[in-house]
């Protein structure tokens, strides 16, 4: 069956009656779900499978990935309004969208995350429809050696994380190296700095740490601060965008769709880890980085765009091979097998209006999103109107519910607020926190990347560079971290030469 | 502009108390009568305990059998299902030994003999109530397509040869379900297990490893195997049940028994009980559950998940899981696991 004759046949199950309906339910739902924090759209999922029960399969997956998609646009507000992220992929939504919400931009900057949400959502879902089946070789090709040289690469960026001072920002990730071995080590089912706790065995949920270090950490120097106003706020809610601002933005949606999207179609990468890729790309591409981290516009069309697109992403391993590239997507899977429908690489041949029907109600369901969103901005900016007090405790509450309700275990409020400490203690002594937490995500999946490789190849490290992938990405890296340094001494005796002269 | 202002309160109210709501129902009120008479019945509501995040294995079975339960009518009160995920299920069955209620019931499967031998919770299956195991689950090893070997004989005699030529890959660490079934079948090959290479891969990359050949052999399960194995890419050479199977694709899987090694592993899963649990309340359950195991609405589900029947009642059950523990602890100290 060739693509158009395919995709109508998707059409027709998303645009009947229940198609139309339960994409709309399921994109609502996700919405709600992505703004609170904790509450994540596999949790939301596994609940709907008993509802999903006797549905027709096609509805039932297109309800679930609705939710799924959904939640990433919901994300971005909490993280704009209040520096709290309320899902893992939203976190570098914070980097400028907090302060462009500060400076009294909040309607624009979400305006840009649901442009960008659609833009990276759409795009892609076009890539999904042509060449899922081709992109499915993509999605096998990383093995362990070069899943390790990916996430050196994104290591690398830890530099462009930082404002001022690299060492810092070295020691900040280098200590996000550490808390990511907390828990019991996979290769060896070794238990490592769990102190005897059960409830460290599993490591630490990275959400604690966003929230602790971010939304917490801000929260305390607000109040030690006495810092009564933000700057202007009586044009909180407008989301006009200029025609500079939307020249500005377009082409870093443009990229950050095909990138994100490719990410995402690597089982395990997902839309953390796209969503930083595509903050820090974007800045080593700018020509202004010096913007990044203070409200630019870019910082928050980047990631936004890109987890969005690495989620639709995630559905070529799954439609077409029956791999789940992450945690949601492996939930869905499940559903599908309730469902009578074994998900696998004829899944396709054997279920077209399954395997179409999602991925045309990805088009209708991106349209209603944005919809949805954009005039439920100025109604949501307001809540930077709140007085200052009532915002803060509001933050708290928030925080407090979106931990509690990650594993409803109070141990992990102790640990909310102990990283809301350190966070302060860093804002006082200069530490960014971006590339602790960058360090924490890929941390893990890199030290086991490096192990697994070892242990394939009986100890020899040439492993990582006989893969062309991989040995290509190390070179990366490797350029990645030198070339800036390179840059900073021609500067730095520039200026020597200058003042001797 | 107030309005607006109490709208957007009002939205943040909600989204809250969907939060809280979504954390704190189903929080069962344990504590009821337990009787002294020789029937119980259940006057609460009754929790069952899925130790684990949602959409996994154990989830997957409490959330069934309770919505199954509660579709027969074989159990009139209402049945919630809580996930207490952490410490690999030592969180959750820390916490049933607290509630210690017999409204308090929990999901497991092979990981509460593993886990307390890992040393990695202080509680095992000794210190609950096992009412009684519903279904069962096997183990598969798969290769490529077109890998060499095209039974488990020769991947082990490869293995005896060289073990340093081929890696294995599951989703667990050592010491955990996917390693330990296959180290029991190779042992019983009279493969060195402390030999066998390896690798685990918690974030869904094994099979795409075992895919682009990064790793020789997939230790997981029947049902991760069959797709893969219509479509070509992979083979089964075989598998841990006792006998071979029925189903589409499945029925040609070989056991490891029919070529002439002795041995099997099953993945059973099962409730459990609070501590002593009170005879009547344990009657009950064990009742309960016959029933929903004999009900053709639950073949329905067992059909659907490719899960096999496996009932046992609690004193059956009991020995069974004594035995069971016994010879993963062999398996365990051999390889210098155990703790």
């Amino acid at each position: 069956m060739d693509v158009f004759q395919g995709l109508a046949q998707g059409f027709q199950v998303a645009l009947s009656l229940d198609g139309i309906l339960f994409v709309l339910i399921g994109v609502s739902v996700g919405t709600v779900i992505g703004m609170i924090p904790g509450l994540g759209p596999i949790t939301a999922i596994a609940v709907m499978i008993p509802i999903t029960y006797g549905m027709d399969p096609a509805i039932a997956l297109l309800l679930m990935a609705g939710v799924y998609y959904g939640a990433a646009y919901g994300g971005a507000a909490s993280s704009i309004l209040l520096n709290a992220p309320g899902v893992s992929e939203a976190v570098a939504t914070t980097f400028d969208g907090y302060p462009m919400a500060k400076q009294g931009k909040a309607g624009k900057a979400l305006a840009v995350a649901a442009i960008g949400s659609f833009v990276g959502g759409t795009i892609s879902v076009v890539f999904l429809t042509f060449f899922a089946p081709l992109l499915s070789k993509v999605a096998v090709s990383f093995g362990p050696p070069e899943y390790f040289a990916l996430m050196l690469l994104g290591l690398t960026a830890i530099a462009s994380l930082s404002e001022g001072s690299t060492i810092k920002a070295l020691i900040s990730g280098v200590i996000g190296l550490m808390i990511a071995t907390i828990g019991i080590d996979a290769q060896t089912g070794t238990l490592r700095f769990t102190f005897g706790s059960p409830h460290l065995m599993e490591g630490i949920d990275f959400l604690v740490i966003a929230l602790g270090l971010f939304a917490l950490a801000e929260v305390t120097s607000l109040i030690l601060g006495r810092k009564n106003k933000m700057d202007d706020m009586h044009n909180v809610g407008s989301l006009r965008l200029t025609k500079e601002e939307y020249k500005e933005m377009g082409p870093t949606m443009g990229r950050q769709s095909v990138l994100g999207f490719l990410v995402g179609v690597l089982p395990g990468a997902g839309g953390t880890i796209s969503s930083f890729l595509g903050y820090i790309s974007e800045k080593k591409l700018s020509k202004k980085p010096e913007e990044f981290g203070k409200g630019s516009i870019k910082g928050v069309a980047a990631p936004e765009t890109a987890n969005n697109a690495a989620n639709n992403g995630a559905f070529v391993p799954l439609l077409s091979l029956g791999i789940p590239g992450s945690g949601t997507t492996a939930v869905m899977l499940g559903a599908l097998i309730v469902l009578g429908i074994q998900p696998g690489p004829l899944l396709m041949t054997d279920h077209p209006d399954v395997f179409w029907g999602v991925i045309a109600s990805m088009y209708i369901g991106n349209v209603f999103l944005l919809i949805l969103n954009l005039p439920l901005i100025p109604y949501l900016s307001r809540i930077l109107l709140v007085p200052r007090p009532l915002l803060i405790s509001l933050v708290i509450v928030f925080c407090v519910i979106g931990v509690y309700a990650i594993s409803f275990s109070t141990f992990d409020l102790y640990l909310l607020l102990a990283f809301g400490i350190i966070g302060y203690l860093m804002r006082l002594l200069n530490f960014p926190a971006a590339p602790l937490l960058l360090a924490f995500i890929l941390g893990g999946m890199m030290e086991q990347a490096f192990r697994q490789s070892l242990t394939i190849s009986n100890g020899s490290l040439s492993i990582f560079v006989t893969s062309p992938i991989a040995g290509t990405m190390l070179l990366l890296a490797i350029l990645s971290f030198i070339v800036p340094l390179i840059k900073n001494r021609k500067a730095a005796g520039k200026e020597n030469i200058d003042k001797s002269a | 502009m107030k309005k607006l202002l109490s709208v957007s309160v009002l939205i943040f109210l909600m989204v809250f108390a969907a939060a809280c709501s979504s954390g704190g129902d189903k929080e069962a009120s344990g504590s009821g009568d337990e009787g002294e008479g020789s029937s119980w019945t259940p006057e609460n509501s009754i929790e069952i305990v899925a130790p684990s995040g949602a959409g996994g294995g154990w989830d997957t079975t409490a959330r069934m059998a309770a919505k199954m339960f509660g579709e027969t009518g074989i159990i009139e009160q209402d049945i919630g299902v809580v996930n207490k995920p952490g410490g690999g299920g030592a969180v959750g069955w820390a916490y049933i030994k607290e509630r210690n209620s017999p409204y308090n019931l929990f999901v497991s499967s092979p990981p509460i003999l593993l886990v307390p031998l890992n040393g990695q919770s202080q509680y095992g299956h000794e210190d609950f109530t096992p009412i009684s195991n519903l279904i069962a689950d096997y183990g598969a090893f798969a290769v490529k397509a077109d890998a060499k070997w095209d039974n488990l004989n020769e991947l082990f005699e490869d293995m005896k040869k060289d073990p340093s030529s081929i890696t294995v890959v599951g989703a667990s660490s050592p010491g955990s379900m996917d390693h330990i079934q296959f180290v029991k079948i190779a042992k019983a090959a009279g493969v060195d297990i402390t030999k066998i290479k390896y690798v685990s891969d918690q974030d869904g990359g094994a099979l795409t490893s075992l895919l682009n050949g990064s790793v020789d052999v997939y230790s997981t399960g029947i049902a991760e195997t069959v797709e893969q194995v219509k479509a070509g890419k992979i083979k089964v050479l075989g598998i841990t049940a006792e006998e071979r199977l029925e189903g589409d694709v499945i029925s040609d899987f070989q056991t490891a028994k029919e070529q002439g090694i002795d041995a099997s592993f099953v993945n059973w899963r099962g409730f459990f009980g609070p501590p002593d649990m009170d005879e009547a309340a344990l009657k009950f359950y064990e009742e309960k559950f016959k029933a929903l195991s004999e009900s053709s609405e639950f073949a329905e589900i067992r059909n659907k998940y490719g899960w096999n029947e496996m009932y046992m009642n609690s004193q059956e059950y009991k020995e069974f899981l004594d035995k069971e523990k016994a010879d993963i602890k062999g398996l365990l100290e051999e390889l210098g696991l155990a703790k």
